[in-house]
């Protein structure tokens, strides 16, 4: 595979991050909180990307570390005057220690990939639905957890009055170095050991690869930078709660599936275009526009419908990608027929 | 009284999700898709019955299965038909995005607040003297779900159509080979889902009238759930995957909060309660909990 | 002889790879033709492709005189053509009764009376199908499921029966039962077309034989070149 493909692998993406984000500096402050929003997306899909794309195994509990991510970042840098009133019953840990917003991103991500450990170990073992499954149970537990005790959380209530600190220069960069970090991992023994085994699990282990611990690895990192972005939106927004999961969840995975689930380009576009899609429909709702003026409620009705189409008729997503680049693994295009071509 | 009454609910319960575990598995079994939109068309069915409100009500009733079933065959061309070779993530997330426009098209038209439905409410009075909280409801609900399970069976096993659909779904090529009709067998299995979906919908509006357009969404999520870990490859162990999840869920939600001061006892944590279950059951049973462990196929690594 | 069953110039591709050349050859009615070649010669394919499994890139198909190119493989089937499938392809599940009346779904003719004597004279060709009735077709032993498989696809009353290597994986006696089957079944009017690799039997028994080597017709052989041993082994692995 030569250099200069992997090059472009890596170069095209973060060029095009990097291109969003200057964009943004050339338009108002009001509609630059789009583009910080997309590029936070941006960092949330590469890190679904990592588990789901490398691994092939469907995982609908990603967002759980986002969820986890944010709640960390967001209660230790809750300014001390107003956390007692926020917080009212966390552990004393919580309560006593405020962080500034750039340390709290550290821990988002720790607290993510700790997390994404420990869940993985005993459900790294399942593939397809059942993994798929567990892991949608995984996000259930989560939410509910955090919806509703108030030790380590606001429960019920919204976390409000988080430092704002995520501005178009941070998202950018964050989801430049989601990237790259994703890219790294792909191209490292670990992960080209992880796409082996994502072609042909049986394959793998005959080769003396250790598909649960490859598959952890992957899970673990996904959740490090699962639990990075969801401090970058909780310092993006200011407030957080947990109500949106299975909006997150689908709407995420969808953005992955649309853009090309196998590639790190697939990722990006995929989350770029969704939400581009998104901020546009929602300007025209809103009179923005001046060509277009959509009533209430449609900007839900045409991303949904668009998502839709593209599934329907594009199943490899925007990008076409190929599954695989490993020649020798490469499958087959009609496995049984050509087998019966005697 | 309360363990009577727990049971009885958490029957109900199952009684309706094995209904629409039904309708999910023979979609799957002859397309080998799973329709996350199913709930949808329940939605569906709940909105007419809404929207029919005044109406005769067997005439509401009608033209609720005429729209479901009118529904689920559109899905069919439209989209499953072109899924067919997808793999099963896009599946998955294809039918959920088709799930969100139809949820979104509803809340569009329909608006949020939801409707009350007055057809059947009759039957949400309890019987007898009201001492035992059991709604006439919930004996419909099982009743129903009995006879339909039961025609089903009689279908599948007794009549020709039935034996195709059987064969249809254990290997397609083969069946197709045979001379078995490959797509009236697939839009009959789609027409029966239709039919179990509306079904549903007169069911559950008699006991929650308030048509939402997300309702019957969690419901949904929980059959889905049932099915996986009931085993999905065969119809009558995702029946009795929905079955379960429906009576776990009810029962627990009846047993919770009577256990005590325990931590997590509490009611709100009832979702955690079954999840976790969930996760126990497929990690020892990946491929269903109902499949015999000689048949576990699925790939452990 | 009139040919029921016509192949002119069919090519048939898995994406760009041909696995079946410009093949061209007739089957007459009443006639027993084999189809022999090595590995990866196409047989199977050719097979598929009258059914409408796999779509014929280019050349013709006849039937009948008429045209059956393109047919999905249930119009085929209820034209009067079944296919007794490599492996089987047996509902283990199933009992054997009703993977027996899964064939009946290929069928044209819709009066009881050729029913019942179909079925009776299925059961003459292959006891154990009516003995074995209630168990599930699972248990039975390959030989048992070989005779279930063509029993299956005799119900449907076809007039052109092919077969993809009925003997496959069978014990000698078995394969005499097979053949004898073949023979009968032949004279109650069906035609047949058998793809094997048992090549001399196959050359012994059939009124024609066909080899196919690389998707091509190389030559055809008659029963009286079942002895020459050199020329089979030319036929199968050369021009």
């Amino acid at each position: 595979m030569s250099r200069a493909r992997n090059a472009a692998e890596l170069v095209g993406p973060v060029v095009l991050v990097a291109v969003v984000g200057l964009l943004g500096t050339l338009v108002t402050d009001a509609r630059a909180l789009e583009f910080i929003e997309a590029l936070v997306f941006v960092s949330i899909v590469v890190a679904l990307y990592v588990f789901v794309g490398n691994s092939g195994v469907l995982s609908f509990g990603q967002i759980s570390f986002f969820i986890v991510g944010a709640y960390a970042a967001g209660e230790l840098s809750l300014p001390a005057d107003t956390k007692g009133d926020v917080l009212r019953n966390v552990f004393p840990l919580l309560r006593d220690h405020t962080i500034g917003s750039a340390p709290s991103l550290v821990v988002a991500a720790a607290a993510g990939g700790i997390f994404a450990l420990l869940v993985g170990m005993p459900l790294m073992r399942l593939s397809g639905l059942a993994a798929g499954i567990a892991t949608f149970a995984v996000l259930e537990i989560t939410h509910n957890i955090l919806r509703n005790w108030e030790k380590i959380g606001p429960g019920p209530t919204t976390l409000t009055s988080v430092p704002e600190t995520t501005d178009l220069w941070q998202a950018t960069v964050a989801a430049i170095a989601v990237v790259c970090l994703a890219f790294a991992y792909q191209r490292s023994p670990l992960g080209r050991k992880l796409r082996a085994a994502r072609e042909d699990p049986f394959a793998a282990q005959a080769a003396g690869i250790d598909v649960h611990r490859q598959r952890l690895w992957a899970f673990a990192l996904s959740g490090a930078l699962s639990g990075f972005a969801g401090g970058l939106w909780v310092h993006f927004q200011g407030t957080f709660n947990t109500d949106p999961y299975l909006e997150l969840t689908f709407l995420t995975l969808a953005m992955l599936v649309v853009g090309g689930v196998g590639s790190l380009w697939g990722a990006v576009i995929g989350a770029l275009v969704v939400s581009g899609l998104d901020s546009f429909l929602n300007d025209a709702e809103n009179g923005d526009v001046g060509w277009l003026h959509a009533p209430d409620g449609t900007r839900l009705v045409v991303v949904a419908a668009f998502m839709a189409v593209v599934l329907v008729f594009l199943p490899r997503g925007l990008t076409g990608v190929r599954e695989l680049r490993l020649p020798r693994l490469r499958r087959l295009r009609r496995p049984r027929a050509a087998a019966q071509s005697r | 009284m309360n363990t009577i009454q727990t049971l009885i609910d958490a029957m109900t319960q199952g009684s309706i999700y094995a209904l629409m575990a039904v309708g999910i598995g023979l979609v799957f079994g002859v397309l080998r898709l799973v329709n996350f939109a199913y709930g949808q068309l329940v939605m569906a069915g709940a909105y007419t019955l809404a929207l029919t409100n005044g109406w005769n009500p067997a005439l509401s009733i009608v033209t609720c299965f005429a729209v479901v079933i009118g529904l689920t065959m559109t899905m069919e061309v439209a989209a499953f038909r072109p899924l067919r070779n997808a793999s099963p993530a896009t599946m998955l997330v294809a039918t959920f995005a088709i799930s969100f426009l139809l949820q979104s098209i509803a809340s569009l038209k329909f608006g949020i607040l939801g409707r009350t439905v007055g057809t059947l409410t009759g039957l949400n009075r309890p019987i007898g003297d009201g001492r035992l909280l059991v709604r006439w409801v919930s004996i419909v609900a099982i009743v129903v779900a009995v006879i339909a399970l039961a025609a089903l069976v009689l279908l599948l096993n007794k009549t020709s159509l039935g034996l195709h659909m059987r064969a249809a779904a254990a290997d397609f090529r083969t069946a197709r080979l045979l001379g078995v009709r490959a797509n009236l067998v697939i839009s009959f299995a789609v027409l029966l889902s239709g039919v179990l979906a509306a079904t549903v919908a007169v069911i559950l509006t008699a006991g929650t009238p308030y048509v939402t357009s997300d309702y019957a969404l969690r419901d949904t999520i929980l059959v889905l759930v049932g099915v996986v870990v009931g085993g999905l490859d065969r119809l009558w162990s995702a029946t009795l995957g929905g079955f379960a999840i429906g009576f776990a869920t009810g029962a627990l939600g009846g047993f919770l909060p009577s256990i005590g001061d325990w931590p997590f006892t509490s009611g709100v944590y009832l979702d955690s309660a079954v999840f976790g279950l969930v996760i126990l059951v497929l990690l020892v049973r990946p491929d269903g909990l109902f499949v015999p462990r000689g048949r576990q196929t699925v790939e452990r690594v | 002889m009139t040919a029921i069953l016509e192949l002119d110039g069919l090519e048939v591709r898995y994406g760009a790879v041909p696995a079946v050349r410009k093949l061209s050859f007739q089957v007459g009615k009443g006639e027993i033709v084999g189809l022999i070649g090595p590995n990866g010669a196409g047989k199977s394919t050719t097979l598929h492709a009258i059914l409408g499994l796999v779509p014929a890139h280019a050349g013709e198909i006849r039937f009948e005189g008429r045209s059956i190119r393109g047919r999905s493989p249930e119009a085929v089937v209820r034209s009067g053509i079944a296919l007794v499938p490599e492996g089987r392809r047996i509902y283990a599940h199933l009992t054997v009764e009703e993977n027996l009346r899964l064939g009946l779904a290929g069928r044209r003719s819709r009066d009881l009376e050729s029913l019942e004597r179909d079925f009776e004279w299925v059961y003459e060709l292959f006891p154990i199908v009516q003995e074995f009735a209630r168990r599930h077709a699972g248990t039975l032993s390959g030989g048992q499921q070989q005779q279930l498989a063509i029993a299956r696809a005799l119900v449907a009353r076809p007039d052109v029966l092919l077969l993809d290597e009925p003997s496959l994986g069978l014990a000698p006696q078995l394969v005499d039962v097979v053949f004898q089957a073949l023979a009968a079944i032949r004279e109650r009017g069906v035609t047949v077309l058998l793809v094997e690799q048992r090549a001399q039997r196959t050359v012994a028994f059939a009124d024609r034989t066909y080899v196919l080597s690389n998707g091509e017709l190389s030559t055809t052989l008659g029963p009286g070149d079942a002895g020459d041993t050199d020329r089979l082994i030319a036929a199968y692995f050369g021009r």
